[in-house]
């Protein structure tokens, strides 16, 4: 018996649909990849980004830093707290300070306040940058014979790449100190024994590796901002969209990039 | 505007750095710029040290491991740097042990002669001694290696345990449990015993030590009886004794042949005395049967009162005779 030609229409159409969609996909790896590629050509106009980059930094890294040292802060307190509530019986208290300073350095003051400046430092970008596009100041960029990309991209993700890890490590400084207050004031642990936690299997790799990943999640969130900020289209709508965007998709990146150097770094290379 | 961004960059990126470095420097007690005395030990492995290990000289540390590598296909050289007032022991040796449950290792530096008598400890320090200035050292086992051992023997026990759990039902366990019980009386008994036998024995002991000083004092005796005999013997004596016992004999054959006449004599009384009850017997039987005068007499009592009368008669004229003998003797002469 043949088909029902309306079956025949609806087949083809979810076929059409899931075309539609991989190749949505693939545009938007497509996009990604030669946003990446113009930024890269772009860097080597010097003349044009260079001038904003400190002002950059200073927007992105200098004034991301107090909020950035609070949340360090307070982690390093609730960490130290939870160390010893965690820390009964056989395990001696001086591991809290290699508790804390493993945990801290290596994962907490990296990912925490990435994702504090991926809200804070991502969506300012995608905002920018958003409304520079829907009221067209970047086609005026352009047609003033202005690279948007060495103008607008690159000094942003330079300063991001550069002083996420001044932030970062000074985050892990303000934290673990933090933790060492909250251990020696709140849990009684001498600041000998704190200190001997803290050395007892301290490794300069640690820092290294927190300063590192901390640099590509300030590429990744001052990247993901400026594509979405400089693909909003409609209007104060459409920097909205891309403002929300570019947080979600710097959380979920930094997430992902965090398994990444685990994966890749961690996995196997025990110090 | 432009200048004052640039500063506050710059100065955040100079403090942030200095003061990540400053932190790394502190927290692992690097000393910059100061003179370290430099140490380095030869190992046929080194376990869970690595670079940073801290150095350990009676208990203070002294310094960390600051580098290994491999030598001669069979060996590991830690360089160790130490604190120039740290003076090493006599005959030093290296000792890489683990120094807490947590994973923590350390190079305690000591006397070879502080070692002990482990022999694989002494059988690495042997191994790794060269002539040279390089310390010989020996790895102790590490904790995970000492749980494993004592894992593998508590599972042993477990089998054992588990065997001896088969082994021993509710039944062999009931029966063991009697097997106890009368054991417990047994010993009980056996005990008692014991002190009873050992009082019997403590009388034994007794009675041989009186007996031993009986024997003694007859061993003296006898000893005495054997010297007075040796004298007996000087002086002839035994001579005289043999010939009287000789004449004793004699006389003792003599006596018993003349017990032997007399014993001859009195079988044939005896023959005489069997006739004479024989027939006293019969004499008795004939006067309880009232057979004969002396039967009548006896069973008669007529003839008893008679007979008594007879006497009284009798009696009566024999004294009557001995009162007035003249008068029925009348004794004339011429």
């Amino acid at each position: 018996m043949a088909p029902h030609p309306g079956a025949r229409v609806r087949a083809v159409e979810g076929i059409e649909s899931l075309g539609r969609w991989g190749r949505e996909r693939i545009e938007g790896l497509g996009r990604s990849g030669r946003f990446v590629g113009d930024t890269l050509v772009a860097s080597r106009d010097v003349s044009t980004w260079w001038p904003e980059a400190t002002m950059h930094a200073r927007e992105l890294g200098v004034r991301s830093l107090p909020i950035a040292l609070y949340i360090a802060v307070f982690t390093g307190i609730v960490l130290s707290l939870l160390a010893s509530y965690s820390f009964t019986g056989a395990v001696p208290l001086y591991f809290v300070g290699t508790l804390v300073e493993k945990t801290i350095t290596m994962e907490l003051a990296p990912v925490l306040t990435g994702l504090a400046l991926a809200g804070r430092v991502g969506a300012n970008i995608a905002a920018e940058l958003g409304t520079m596009k829907v009221t067209e100041q970047v086609d005026a960029l352009e047609t003033l014979s202005y690279d948007p990309y060495a103008y607008l991209v690159v000094p942003r993700v330079l300063a991001g790449t550069i002083m996420f890890p001044v932030v970062v490590g000074l985050s892990m400084v303000v934290g673990v100190a933090a933790g060492w207050a909250a251990s020696i004031l709140l849990l009684g642990i001498s600041s000998e024994e704190f200190v001997k936690g803290l050395r007892l299997f301290f490794d300069a790799f640690d820092v290294r590796y927190g300063l590192v990943k901390s640099a590509t999640f300030g590429t990744a969130v001052t990247w993901i901002g400026c594509m979405q900020g400089l693909a909003a289209r409609g209007g104060a709508q459409g920097v909205g969209r891309a403002a929300t965007s570019a947080v979600v998709y710097s959380a979920v990146i930094i997430l992902v990039l965090d398994a990444f150097w685990a994966v890749v770094w961690l996995l196997g290379n025990k110090p | 505007m432009k200048k004052a961004n640039d500063f506050a960059v710059g100065l955040t990126i100079l403090a942030g750095t200095a003061i990540i470095l400053a932190a790394t420097l502190w927290v692992k007690q690097a000393d910059i710029g100061r003179d370290r005395a430099t140490v380095s030990a030869r190992f046929r492995d080194v376990g869970g040290v690595r670079v940073g290990t801290p150095v350990v000289i009676r208990g203070v540390r002294a310094g960390r491991i600051e580098a290994m590598e491999l030598k001669d296909s069979v060996f590991v050289v830690a360089r160790m740097t130490l604190d120039p007032t740290a003076e090493l022991p006599v005959d030093p040796v290296v000792l890489l042990n683990e120094s807490s449950l947590f994973g923590e290792w350390q190079a305690t530096i000591t006397s070879r002669n502080a070692v002990g008598r482990d022999a694989d400890v002494l059988r690495q320090l042997s191994e790794t001694s060269r002539d040279d200035e390089v310390l010989p050292g020996a790895t102790l086992p590490d904790i995970a290696r000492l749980t494993a051992v004592a894992g593998r023997i508590a599972g042993d026990v477990a089998t054992v345990a588990e065997r001896v759990q088969v082994a021993f039902d509710d039944q062999a366990a009931r029966e063991l449990r009697s097997s106890v019980r009368s054991f417990s009386e047994l010993s009980t008994i056996l005990a008692q015993t014991v002190r009873e036998q050992s009082n019997n024995m403590t009388t034994v002991s007794s009675d041989v030590r009186v007996g031993v000083q009986s024997l003694v004092k007859s061993a003296e005796l006898l000893r005495d009886v054997a010297e007075r005999v040796d004298s007996s013997t000087a002086r002839g004596e035994v001579h005289q004794i043999v010939a009287d016992a000789g004449e004793a004999a004699r006389q003792l054959r003599e006596t018993g042949r003349r017990l032997a006449v007399i014993s001859e004599q009195l079988g044939r009384s005896q023959v005489r005395l069997e006739s004479f009850l024989a027939t006293s017997d019969s004499i008795a039987q004939k006067i309880h049967s009232g057979s004969g005068s002396l039967g009548l007499l006896v069973n008669d009592p007529t003839l008893y009162r008679n007979a008594d009368s007879a006497m009284r008669q009798l009696n009566l004229l024999l004294a009557d005779v001995q009162k007035n003998p003249r008068k029925y003797v009348n004794l004339r002469i011429f």
